[in-house]
């Protein structure tokens, strides 16, 4: 019940719409109580044939009006009190969004995204359970249990009513007692439908394998085992589950008779009427429903505290790259100076970078080359700010990267990355991701410079085509260059190419740098790839190894070393020549 | 989350009667089942007119005679104790049947997926494949469970209920009859406007869930653009459509759900009252039968607004049900055999002018003839894409092919049964694939006829049987999920070793290029040269070093053999084939 007070806070913060729902739900309850009683009444009337048309008009109006009442409050009280659970979710949501929104990717290196994605579905869920039937279970089942036995005691007979109640704990007991066992069995159901799934998931991988060794029928047979198991497990479910309502009405029974026979002999003793026996049983029927809510309302308000803690708890995750107290609020431009002592991504001992000094002046191209793992893609991170702590200092026109807003920063820098992401939207959409506002013809502009206009006219709607999961599909290379669009549009500072021609062939990529080349002439561009011929004509090469700067020179230069450049580049030569099918 | 289809009325109804044929091989228990239902619906019947008796004619007289009342108590805690005897085996068979029902389905669905070609896995990602197997089925069974047995049940006590209650009083029973339109009434509108906002509610969920995996997934993206605030604002949107959606949700339901259905509770009372009311004006009623008619009303409320909450996993279960059969109803099979009695004798391979392609569009494979003789190895090499795979895809089977044919000791590939080509042909993937089991169970697959030393022959063949002893449980080491606790070398010993169990005719070999330490390495060069001997051989090589004795190496290009020849008449050549060496072997000329 604890998680009722830690979400104390909303329910302060809804106490209107609470205060009135749990009200209307008291209501409801009361008036809940008196159709029986009604029936009662008439009863008595018609078996002493004393009923008169006045009376009965009474009464039954009472009944219609309370049934009326009932009607509109029960509306109301679902608008009052769900109505204020789904906005709880809302909120939660929202906040758990806007928070994503600020953590950093060495947040989103140590989180999978089915974690994160449990947290805003299922367990939202439990705590909207838990503010919404949660809240509705605990009143309605202390007051519908309480004004129904008070009736029943005060009303009628509190004699016959402690004599009838006393099998009603066996039925909270018993429930609950099924419940464990089910728990336990259910668990064991799920599992063995977890090894189905496993199982098929296994086959459908597989399904090469299984093919060449021509084992399809028995690997049918296996499947037929394994869902034959979940067949037995569930069974075993079945026979605790097909056990509740019997026993419900089991014991229902057992009052019933109860209430007839000791019924009877106030009857005839004179202590109640035949009116207030039907009335009795009517009652007996609205007992059931409180007496079930208990074991309910525990399994709500324990996955809810869990569900709660998990999302406080991510919630609670502190936001580690911000802005510094009067964080320069101007787009940086200007020389690069990048002089890193040592890096090391979170969580991992060895170093992603050593000793890592160069100076980037403006307007000009840096080429960076070397392995995977070499360290090139870490430096592109760290000058995107994408983590703060290392050794050694990132300037960006003599300022600290670190001075700038972020914000600000992140505006000078037009980064394309490897793992080309784009999100399910039109392809405009998609280069214009930065300026959504930008107008049709910069977009086409900035697609005719990453040399994918052709391709996107060729599309079914043009710039209009929706890409990703539910749209078209996309080969490598027009998601690169989309990407690189989308950068484009920025009008950057900085643009940072990292590896990202590696699927367009090696025509387009010339195009493209040419292309670069000519419209970005004030500014400054960084391009790591596994492809020399993508840097060979930039200013500057850095040959990466091992976290280090092993070369640096121009593509001249390098070669002339005979070092390492000059090996990648004759083995690259050999490699295009293959490709091409042996001819030059 | 899986796109919801928008069925009409006749496709739903469609579906649900395909969904019913399940429902026949089980009929025998079904009928058991509908007949302890039939049974626990009298005894729910009969049990108020026990005591209705008893008011009537003993405690509104006053008069207890022991033998009548003695009776009446005993019929009256019979009919309860069997009752409930009853409808705990009526609820347990009606769950038995239902589960019998979707695992033959799940058995269907497994079986069509095991038949399909290898086309329709390419196309299709396998973990959509996976949830028409599981999840779709259980999402039936849901609706098996929770609704059909709670629809049938009700069906069962509204017959029962009127016909006890026509029983009583023909004319108050007529009356009652009213009711049933209202709740039809309510019903309908409740279905009618809940399939709608229902169907709403979970789209912009489906929405809310994309846009946040999106985001999260993108996330890096989002933050180097600065579009954190637009996010934001765009989830928000969704969120509060979301948000109005569960709203209109909670309104309908508070409207035409409990409220509305309680509110029918109190008209039937009211009618009740008023007639014994009225009656009672000119006449003497008997208490009993209010009592009992009271009873009955009670009882025939109970499970329609249960049932009526539930109308939504029906909704579910006819879209699932509809995924279901589409797949199973898929034509892209696996390619047929014909079942002739010819056998795989010396192994001899022939390629006549095969052209292939996936897409119908652009061929792979162009014009592609070769002849491997009894125990020859002939090496496939060439450039990612070249077609290399593509001639072991047809070989194997996987793939149907219109033109040119494949021939094996001088028949088409086609006319030998699928048992005489799996037996004879052995393929080793490069990607060697392990199931959930055991070293052991790897081996020899779900072959029960392979004896231990079979098993072990074959490990020892391909020396996998060091590292294999090596093991803490030997063969009986547990492999986990795609034996991820094991190198790739060893995995690939593992996977020689099943395929040289079956002791095939004919090896097809598509060469491991992954990450495999230097001491494997040996051992699999070693068990590989083993392994071919005697075989005729099909490889696919990416390490030229290991083929250099086969007797004939294609070299392809685009879909085209460019050079064949030894190794050594390639190299002389100084073509395609030499600039590949070169490369491998890191020379710069």
């Amino acid at each position: 019940m604890r998680v009722f007070l830690e979400l104390g806070w909303f329910f302060k913060e809804r106490k209107k719409h609470y205060l009135i729902g749990v009200l209307m739900l008291l209501i409801v309850a009361f008036l809940g109580v008196l159709p029986p009683r009604i029936i009662g009444f008439v009863v008595d009337e018609i078996s002493r044939g004393s009923l008169t048309p006045a009376f009965l008009m009474k009464w039954l109006g009472l009944l219609a009006a309370a049934a009326c009442a009932m009607y509109v409050l029960r509306y109301a009280w679902r608008q009052m009190i769900f109505g204020s659970s789904v906005l709880l979710a809302r909120n939660l949501r929202k906040q758990l969004f806007d928070h994503l929104t600020r953590m950093s990717p060495a947040f989103y290196q140590k989180r999978r995204v089915g974690d994160l994605m449990a947290h805003a579905t299922n367990d939202l869920q439990a705590v909207q359970q838990t503010a919404g039937p949660g809240v509705l279970t605990l009143v309605d089942s202390f007051a519908t249990g309480g004004f129904v036995i008070a009736a029943m005691a005060f009303t009628i007979n509190w004699k016959l009513t402690l004599i009838v109640l006393l099998p009603m704990p066996l039925m909270a007991y018993l429930t609950n007692y099924y419940g464990k066992l089910l728990h336990e069995r259910f668990h064991r159901a799920q599992e063995s439908f977890s090894g189905l799934n496993d199982k098929t998931q296994e086959s459908i991988s597989g399904m090469k394998v299984i093919k060449t060794f021509g084992q399809e029928q028995e690997d049918i047979e296996d499947f037929q085992r394994l869902s034959g198991k979940v067949v037995e497990e569930n069974i075993r479910v079945a026979r605790v589950d097909s056990l509740f309502d019997p026993t419900i009405s089991a014991i229902i029974g057992v009052c019933y008779f109860l209430t007839i026979g000791f019924g009877s002999y106030f009857v005839t003793r004179g202590e109640m009427t035949i009116g207030d026996l039907v009335a009795f049983t009517a009652y007996l029927g609205l007992l059931v429903w409180p007496m079930l809510a208990f074991g309910w309302l525990f399994n709500i308000v324990e996955r809810g505290r869990a569900s709660y803690d998990r999302i406080r708890s991510l919630l609670a995750e502190p936001v580690d790259i911000d802005d510094r107290e009067n964080a320069l609020d101007k787009r940086p431009e200007g020389n690069i100076v990048v002089s890193v002592e040592k890096f090391q991504f979170p969580g991992d001992e060895r170093s992603a970078l050593r000793d890592v000094h160069f100076m980037l002046k403006r307007g000009e191209t840096l080429g960076i080359a070397g392995k995977t793992g070499s360290g090139k893609s870490a430096i592109l991170r760290l000058l995107l700010r994408e983590f703060d702590r290392y050794e050694g200092e990132i300037t960006f026109g003599n300022v600290p990267i670190q001075d700038y807003k972020k914000q600000r920063l992140r505006e000078a820098i037009g980064y394309v990355p490897q793992d080309h992401f784009l999100f399910s939207t039109t392809v405009a959409g998609n280069i214009a991701f930065a300026r959504p506002n930008a107008k049709m013809e910069e977009v086409v502009q900035a697609a005719k410079l990453a040399h994918i206009h052709d391709d996107i006219l060729n599309f079914a709607d043009g710039y209009n085509t929706v890409v990703g999961e539910r749209g078209v599909s996309l080969s490598g290379g027009q998601k690169q260059r989309i990407s690189i669009a989308r950068a484009l549009m920025m009008r950057p500072e900085l643009l940072i190419l990292d590896d990202s021609l590696s699927a367009v062939d090696a025509k387009t990529e010339e195009a493209i740098l040419e292309s670069l080349k000519k419209t970005r002439t004030g500014e400054t561009t960084i391009i790591t790839s596994h492809r020399l011929s993508a840097i060979q004509h930039a200013h500057q090469i850095l040959v990466m190894h091992e976290g280090s700067v092993a070369e640096i020179g121009t593509h001249e230069a390098l070669l002339e070393r005979k070092g390492r450049y000059y090996e990648m580049y004759q083995l690259q030569q050999l490699e295009a020549l293959v490709e091409q099918g042996g001819e030059a | 989350m899986e796109e919801q289809k928008v069925l009409t009325g006749k496709a739903q109804w469609l579906v649900f009667k395909r969904l019913m044929h399940y429902l026949v091989p089980h009929k025998k228990m079904v009928f058991l089942a509908l007949g302890l239902l039939a049974l626990t619906v009298l005894g729910d019947v009969l049990g108020p007119l026990l005591i209705k008796t008893f008011i009537d004619d003993y405690l509104t007289p006053g008069t207890f005679p022991t033998g009548p009342v003695a009776g009446l108590a005993l019929g009256y805690l019979f009919i309860q104790v069997s009752n409930v005897i009853i409808s705990y085996f009526q609820l347990l068979k009606f769950q038995e049947a239902a589960l019998k029902i979707i695992q033959q389905l799940r058995i269907d669905v497994f079986t069509k997926v095991q038949n399909l070609g290898m086309r329709y896995f390419d196309k299709t990602p396998a973990g959509s494949m996976v949830s028409r197997v599981t999840n779709d089925t259980e999402a039936i069974k849901e609706m098996f469970v929770s609704v059909l047995i709670g629809f049938i049940q009700s069906a069962f006590l509204i017959v029962g209920v009127y016909t006890a209650m026509f029983f009583l009083n023909v004319r108050l029973a007529l009356m009652t009859l009213v009711l049933l339109p209202l709740l039809f009434g309510i019903m309908f509108l409740y279905r009618k406007y809940s399939s709608v906002f229902y169907q709403d509610l979970r789209e912009r969920l489906g929405q809310l869930n994309a846009k946040l995996s999106e985001s999260i997934q993108g996330m890096g993206m989002i933050q180097a653009f600065g579009q954190e605030q637009r996010l934001q604002d765009e989830f928000n949107d969704i969120n509060d459509k979301h948000w109005a959606a569960g709203r209109r949700n909670i309104k309908l339901d508070g409207l035409l759900l409990r409220p509305a259905i309680d509110i029918v509770y109190a008209i039937a009372l009211i009618m009740l009252l008023s007639y014994f009311g009225v009656m009672s004006f000119s006449s003497t009623v008997e208490v009993g039968v209010i009592y009992a008619f009271v009873t009955y009303v009670d009882r025939f409320f109970e499970p329609i607004g249960q049932v009526m909450q539930r109308l939504s996993i029906f909704q579910q279960a006819i879209v699932a049900a509809s995924r279901v059969f589409a797949l199973l109803d898929e034509e892209d099979l696996a390619p047929r055999q014909e079942n002739a009695l010819g056998t795989i004798t010396s192994g001899k391979i022939e390629f006549r002018n095969v052209t292939f392609s996936y897409d119908g569009k652009n061929d792979v494979l162009k014009n592609i003839s070769f002849t491997a003789e009894p125990g020859q190895t002939v090496a496939l090499v060439g450039h990612t894409g070249s077609g290399k795979s593509s001639i072991i895809n047809l070989l194997m089977r996987f793939y149907e092919f219109k033109n040119g044919d494949i021939l094996i000791d001088g028949k088409s590939v086609k006319s030998y049964s699928a048992k005489e080509l799996r037996s004879k042909m052995g393929l080793v993937l490069q990607d060697p694939f392990l199931f959930y089991g055991t070293i052991d169970s790897n081996i020899r697959l779900h072959n029960h006829s392979m004896t231990d030393s079979d098993v072990r022959a074959a490990a020892e063949f391909v020396q996998a049987d060091r590292f294999i002893e090596d093991l803490p449980d030997t063969y009986g080491q547990a492999v986990t999920e795609r034996g991820s606790t094991f190198s790739s070398g060893q995995r690939q010993l593992v996977a020689f070793a099943r395929t040289m169990a079956t002791d095939p005719k004919i090896l097809v070999l598509d060469e491991a290029t992954a990450n495999i330490d230097t001491e494997t390495e040996v051992a699999i060069q070693t068990s590989l040269e083993k392994m071919r001997r005697g075989r005729t051989t099909i490889a696919i090589a990416h390490r030229l070093s290991t083929i250099q004795d086969a007797e004939l190496i294609l070299v392809l290009h685009h879909g085209e053999i460019v050079e064949r020849g030894t190794h050594q008449q390639l190299l002389s050549n100084r073509g395609l084939y030499h600039k590949m060496y070169l490369l491998q072997n890191g020379i710069v000329e």
